[in-house]
């Protein structure tokens, strides 16, 4: 990467580790609970007596969400950050990403997405959904739970932006990094544990603002009823309209850089100097040989039970204009399948004998809930004719 | 404790509730009236609490401490009724301003009651997190455990230490 060769000189230090990495050894240094890890003879000890915090940047190679959201989980599960903080640069193909506690239903319009070919997956962290393209950078920023400070790794990134291109970003109320009052340029979210923790924020550098706004939409049709955790939705703009030399390459450098510039400890920008006590930047590859496990974990990732499935409970209902008035569907969806499926006619129309609120014992019962499920609802309930109680809407019905 | 009820009189005040009129709160009352009468509860280093019922039932939740730190909680995601948890395990989490902080069970045992409020209303936790914002119960397989956890007196002084 252009950054590499143009840091050359500041980077010679950290060929030994580069070389290193590169023949998948000191990559787990960190690591202490893997138990093929803690085995391993390329296992580096830990930081010299002194203790001295160290930090790596390392850089994913895959372009995959379930493969990079993989590698984020296996380093927060397996790594011991004690010594040793680290920033996670990666990027995605064209996807989604909701909240751990959102529904995919009530965020996007589900069915669109596939059909465009953009991935939906859920990540682990609390907060809302976003778009994620190549031209948007993850920065995921790993550190015991007790050194776990979003303003402090939010400070770094808003330092950059302005030392290196004048711009000046604040924090907001959510933790999102804006320019002029609103525009969101960085979404924040992160996920607390015993004893580790991250924090990940994106920033958007030149996503496709068009496909961002188009994967976002909706399905109007489905009306929810959930307790799951809402999006708010902001107005956002692409760091290369800003600044028209903030490009990928520019601003990974550069934010890695400042990372590294940064002692974690007392906060404060230590410049160059604190470069030196640094491991420097790392490309990884989010492979099995590399991080043993992974591909199982990107599996659960990618799998149904865990992007739909974890849905918190909820009821979707759909209305159907009938001429006497409105009719609803509902079904109650937990865990992703069809609980339970109710019709509501309006007063005064019959459904067979039926009036009122009518159970509906039909093939999607238990079944995995997609916006289809409604059309096989539908196509149960013209097994039998819905009237009008009223004779003379009955004889108007009958003309039609 | 005494910080701590400072605190609370405040963030109560700037909510506009009299926290003395309508407490939510008994064990800090308690502690307040009489810091050596416990009502029984148990804390973790990690500020979840537990109360065991004559049935060996215990009831798990979490500090008041925890409830501040982790803000306005949005989302409770707790353990299925029926599922055997081992001390230690992560049993879900909950959520609160874009964070999800995972939930970990300080006992061992079969879940045999979750707090449907609370996944209802999840500012229950924050609002009243000894009484009504309860997480869950577990019917305890392993008594002894219990031990190791610290009584009223034991958890305000490791509070007000520097270890939390």
């Amino acid at each position: 990467m252009a950054f590499a060769i143009q840091s050359a000189s500041k980077c010679a230090k950290f060929t030994s580790v580069l070389v290193r990495q590169g023949s998948g050894g000191s990559l787990l240094s960190g690591v202490t609970k893997h138990a093929a890890m803690a085995t391993s003879a390329d296992v580096l000890p830990p930081s010299t007596p002194g203790k001295e915090l160290s930090k790596s940047v390392f850089i994913s190679q895959s372009r995959d969400v379930f493969t990079n959201l993989a590698l984020e989980d296996w380093m927060y599960k397996n790594f011991d950050f004690t010594d040793h903080h680290i920033m996670l640069l990666w990027r995605n193909d064209p996807c989604v990403v909701v909240g751990r506690h959102q529904n995919p239903w009530v965020e996007v319009d589900v069915d669109l997405l596939e059909r465009k070919g953009v991935k939906l997956a859920r990540r682990n962290s609390g907060g809302g959904s976003v778009y994620h393209d190549p031209g948007n950078l993850n920065v995921s920023f790993f550190t015991p739970k007790a050194r776990y400070s979003r303003k402090h790794n939010l400070d770094i990134l808003a330092k950059t932006l302005e030392k290196e291109w004048n711009l000046s970003p604040e924090i907001n109320k959510k933790e999102d990094l804006i320019v002029d009052k609103q525009y969101k340029i960085s979404g924040t979210a992160s996920r607390l544990g015993r004893s580790n923790s991250y924090h990940h924020c994106t920033l958007l550098v030149n996503v496709e603002k068009a496909n961002l706004r188009a994967s976002l939409l909706k399905n109007e049709h489905l009306h929810i009823n959930s307790t799951a955790t809402a999006s708010v939705p902001s107005p956002t703009v692409n760091l290369s309209e800003l600044h028209p030399g903030i490009t990928m390459d520019a601003l990974m450098a550069a934010v890695g850089w400042q990372y590294m510039k940064t002692d974690d400890l007392t906060k404060s920008d230590k410049g160059w100097r604190q470069v030196q006590k640094q491991k420097g930047f790392q490309m990884v590859n989010p492979s099995e040989e590399w991080f043993p496990g992974i591909q199982k974990i990107r599996d659960e990732f990618a799998s149904w039970e865990w992007r739909y499935g974890k849905t918190p409970k909820f009821e979707v209902s759909r209305n159907y204009d009938i001429g006497w008035g409105l009719m609803q569907i509902t079904m109650n969806v937990e865990s992703g399948l069809v609980k339970d499926v109710h019709v509501e006619l309006p007063e005064g129309v019959a459904w067979g004998r039926m009036t009122g609120r009518i159970e509906l014992s039909t093939s999607v019962a238990n079944q995995r809930f997609t916006p289809a499920s409604f059309l096989l609802v539908e196509k149960a309930l013209k097994t039998q004719k819905l009237h009008s109680l009223h004779s003379d809407d009955r004889r108007q019905a009958a003309r039609a | 404790m005494e910080n701590n009820v400072v605190s609370l009189g405040r963030k109560l005040e700037h909510d506009g509730l009299c926290f003395f009129v309508s407490c939510d709160f008994p064990a800090v009352c308690t502690a307040q009236k009489a810091p050596s009468a416990s009502v029984g509860r148990l804390y973790t280093d990690k500020h979840e609490w537990v109360e065991v019922s004559n049935e060996n039932v215990a009831t798990v939740g979490i500090s008041h401490y925890a409830q501040e730190a982790l803000g306005d909680v949005v989302f409770a995601q707790l353990p299925s009724i029926g599922t055997e948890i081992k001390q230690h395990d992560e049993v879900g989490a909950l959520e609160s301003v874009k964070a999800a902080s995972e939930l970990y069970s300080p006992v061992s045992g079969k879940v045999v009651e979750v707090n449907t409020e609370v996944e209802n209303a999840p500012a229950l936790i924050n609002k009243a997190c000894y009484t009504q914002g309860w997480l869950f119960k577990v019917l305890l397989s392993n008594s002894d455990e219990l031990k190791s956890l610290m009584d009223e007196d034991s958890y305000s002084k490791f509070l007000k230490s520097d270890a939390h």
